[in-house]
């Protein structure tokens, strides 16, 4: 039988059944006596072992193996497992883990050397006949066990394939990309069918386009979206050996991991995730000794919760550990020179706690001597705000410390005010508009090489985007920056638009202030800014 | 053609297992990736064989073998075990299974396992 196939089927299976293996034995950690958690840990070793003995992955069986005997034991016992036992589990747990990564990393480098061998991954290929088939029948039939070349043989079709297809997500972006193309010249299209007159059926043709390209849109975006806890799933053990490496107790519970949002922005969204977890266990969450004297469970926590809020997703990392203590972070701050003395006294928490955030205030020795956080919390801001969110930060002194990121489920279609600017249209993220006014040009006041707007009985800077207005009325677009509002001063406003994002090209990759680019119906682009980059 | 159930809780085992006997002329009706799965589709397929894995989340193998026996006491089923778990057989057999066979699947084990069976039940 060839077991070329059944690899990567086992790679798959084994590393869910070791998530959740990792999963029920943090459960068990919470609670010992939980003979639940044992039965599915022992089920699952045993699965994998099974599985691993027929693929002749010697290393991997024997691991399961030991996992099973271990789980059987305690089992027979009928007793709490201990702390210490606990951590023997997670031990071998990890190899368990590295045996499997030895094992798939093996497979690796036999595809590499062999690439017909890549047959499990029911990739769609065209055979020579031109028909559909799967690889893996294709293989199958033209090589022998030595995987020389039989050309007589007929080709076989394989019994039954999975209802699932594993793609390259390398493919699959070329896919979507290729459907914002149509999208964008179906617009076009459909701008230029305003021009001329047209048949009824050539319009009925154009209403069925629009509709059928809608439904498409939709499909790709669903295509692009995963689950969160595809990110977050890792972060509890995270925290655990982190804590164990410092002598803490830490748990971590994950509330709504089944969100979904753009693959795009996931994979970024998890490396400041790690980063705010790390931060918890490390400079919030208190030694077990200091949390007994603070009257506080020796075990730490720390909870992720995501939301849903209209086309964004929050994402709150809370946690119960010492806070920060905002009066040390506005002394660094006033040492920093970032505050004026004076001011300083009277600046709320809020902001104080934003401070956090700012590059000078947040790098290991500026703070981790202070009670709290803030180790590169400048690149969690970073990061965040390059997907078009924002970050921000609540702490109660001694109680705990609450980071909520809000990032938009998709980067590829977003509505965007289109603005004219230097007879080009520039496109702001609607999300990030307040409201657009028309004010008189000598509203526009000048100090100190500034300019402002009194809005609301509050100053606004005014940043000119467009030719100057001298006289005349000013049409400002009032957009959020952060915490701060600051007008953008365009030429007019066009009006709204839902548009795809193309990414942008590199000759311009270098302008900070350009988060992508689109297509109007006329073929002309529309660029679309990134607000925070503009000040 | 043999009508056959597979129950077994990995996908890869019940596509091995699958390849085995199909191989062999067999016709696999149904796969049940739990015990309680693999009693509602013995009652629904009335398979002429059953292999059963032992260690399954829900319903283990045994349970399911004496829902199957409840349902239908001629039911041939054969019980998939891994080395070491003799225990489990003894009871399995006790349950009403026919016979087992030990993973890793040798090919030549499992379909001469199951013409035994099949066999002695005829």
């Amino acid at each position: 039988m060839d077991l070329a196939k059944y690899r990567a089927l086992f790679a798959e299976e084994a590393s869910e059944h070791l998530s959740e293996i990792s999963r029920s034995l943090l459960e068990l950690e919470k609670q010992p006596d939980s003979r639940e958690a044992i039965d599915v840990i022992l089920r699952l070793a045993h699965s994998i072992k099974g599985m691993a003995g027929t693929l002749d992955y010697d290393d991997v069986a024997g691991r399961a193996h030991a996992v099973e005997d271990q789980m059987q034991a305690l089992r027979k016992a009928n007793r709490a497992a201990t702390a210490a036992e606990i951590t023997g589990f997670f031990e071998s747990l990890v190899g368990l883990e590295r045996a499997m990564a030895a094992a798939s990393g093996d497979e690796e480098s036999r595809l590499a050397a062999d690439p017909s061998a890549r047959g499990s991954e029911f990739s769609m290929q065209r055979s020579v006949s031109g028909t559909e088939r799967c690889p893996t029948a294709v293989a199958l039939a033209r090589t022998d066990e030595s995987g020389q070349e039989r050309p007589g043989l007929p080709e076989l079709e394989l019994p039954t394939p999975p209802p699932t297809v594993r793609v390259d997500t390398a493919v699959l972006d070329r896919f979507l990309t290729t459907v914002g193309e149509v999208i964008l010249s179906a617009n076009l299209l459909r701008s230029a069918a305003v021009d001329v007159p047209v048949s009824p059926s050539f319009a009925a043709g154009l209403d069925r386009m629009d509709h059928v390209i809608g439904e498409l849109q939709r499909r790709a975006l669903d295509l692009r979206t995963a689950h969160l806890l595809r990110i977050v799933e890792p972060l509890p053990r995270l925290a655990r050996e982190l804590a164990q490496q410092l002598g803490k107790r830490v748990e971590v519970e994950i509330q709504h991991g089944d969100v979904e949002l753009d693959r795009s922005i996931l994979d970024r969204l998890s490396e400041p995730l790690v980063h705010l977890i790390r931060n918890a266990v490390d400079h919030g969450i208190e030694s077990p000794e200091e949390r007994r004297q603070r009257g506080k469970d020796e075990v730490g926590r720390i909870a992720i919760e995501a939301s849903r809020e209209k086309d964004s997703i929050r994402l709150e990392v809370r946690d119960d550990g010492a806070g920060v203590d905002l009066e040390a972070v506005r002394r660094r701050a006033i040492e920093a020179g970032m505050l004026i003395p004076d001011l300083a006294e009277d600046l709320p928490p809020a902001e104080i706690a934003a401070l956090v955030f700012r590059p000078g205030l947040s790098t290991a020795d500026a703070i981790s001597t202070i009670s709290g956080r803030g180790v590169g919390m400048d690149a969690v801001r970073a990061t965040i705000e390059g997907l078009g969110g924002s970050v921000e930060l609540a702490t109660d002194h001694g109680k705990g410390t609450t980071t909520i990121l809000t990032v938009p489920m998709t980067a590829a279609v977003q509505r965007v005010l289109l603005a004219d600017v230097w007879g080009e249209t520039v496109g702001i993220p609607v999300g990030r508009v307040h409201s657009v006014v028309e004010v008189p040009g000598e509203r526009i006041e000048n100090a100190g090489g500034e300019s402002f707007v009194i809005v609301d009985e509050v100053p606004v800077p005014v940043l000119r985007l467009g030719r100057a207005t001298s006289g005349e009325s000013a049409t400002l677009v009032l957009v959020a920056v952060r915490d701060e509002c600051v007008a953008l001063h365009v030429e007019r406003v066009v009006g709204h638009h839902q548009i795809y994002v193309k990414g942008v090209p590199e000759l311009l990759a270098g302008v900070r202030a350009l988060a992508g680019l689109t297509l109007q119906g006329d073929g002309r682009p529309v660029f679309l800014l990134d607000p925070n980059q503009l000040t | 053609m043999v009508r056959m159930l597979v129950a077994d809780d990995a996908s890869f085992m019940r596509m091995m297992i699958r390849e085995i006997v199909e191989d062999e002329g067999y016709e696999i009706v149904g796969e049940a990736s739990d015990g309680l799965e693999a009693i509602a589709m013995y009652g629904e397929l009335h398979p002429d064989i059953v292999t059963m894995d032992i260690v399954m989340p829900r319903c283990s193998g045994i349970d399911a073998v004496r829902g199957i026996i409840n349902l239908d006491p001629g039911a041939a089923i054969v019980m998939c075990s891994a080395l070491g778990q003799d225990s489990l057989i003894t009871e399995s057999v006790k349950a009403g299974a026919k016979d087992f066979i030990v993973k890793p699947f040798r090919p030549e084990a499992v379909i001469e396992t199951l013409r035994l069976v099949l066999e002695k039940e005829s």
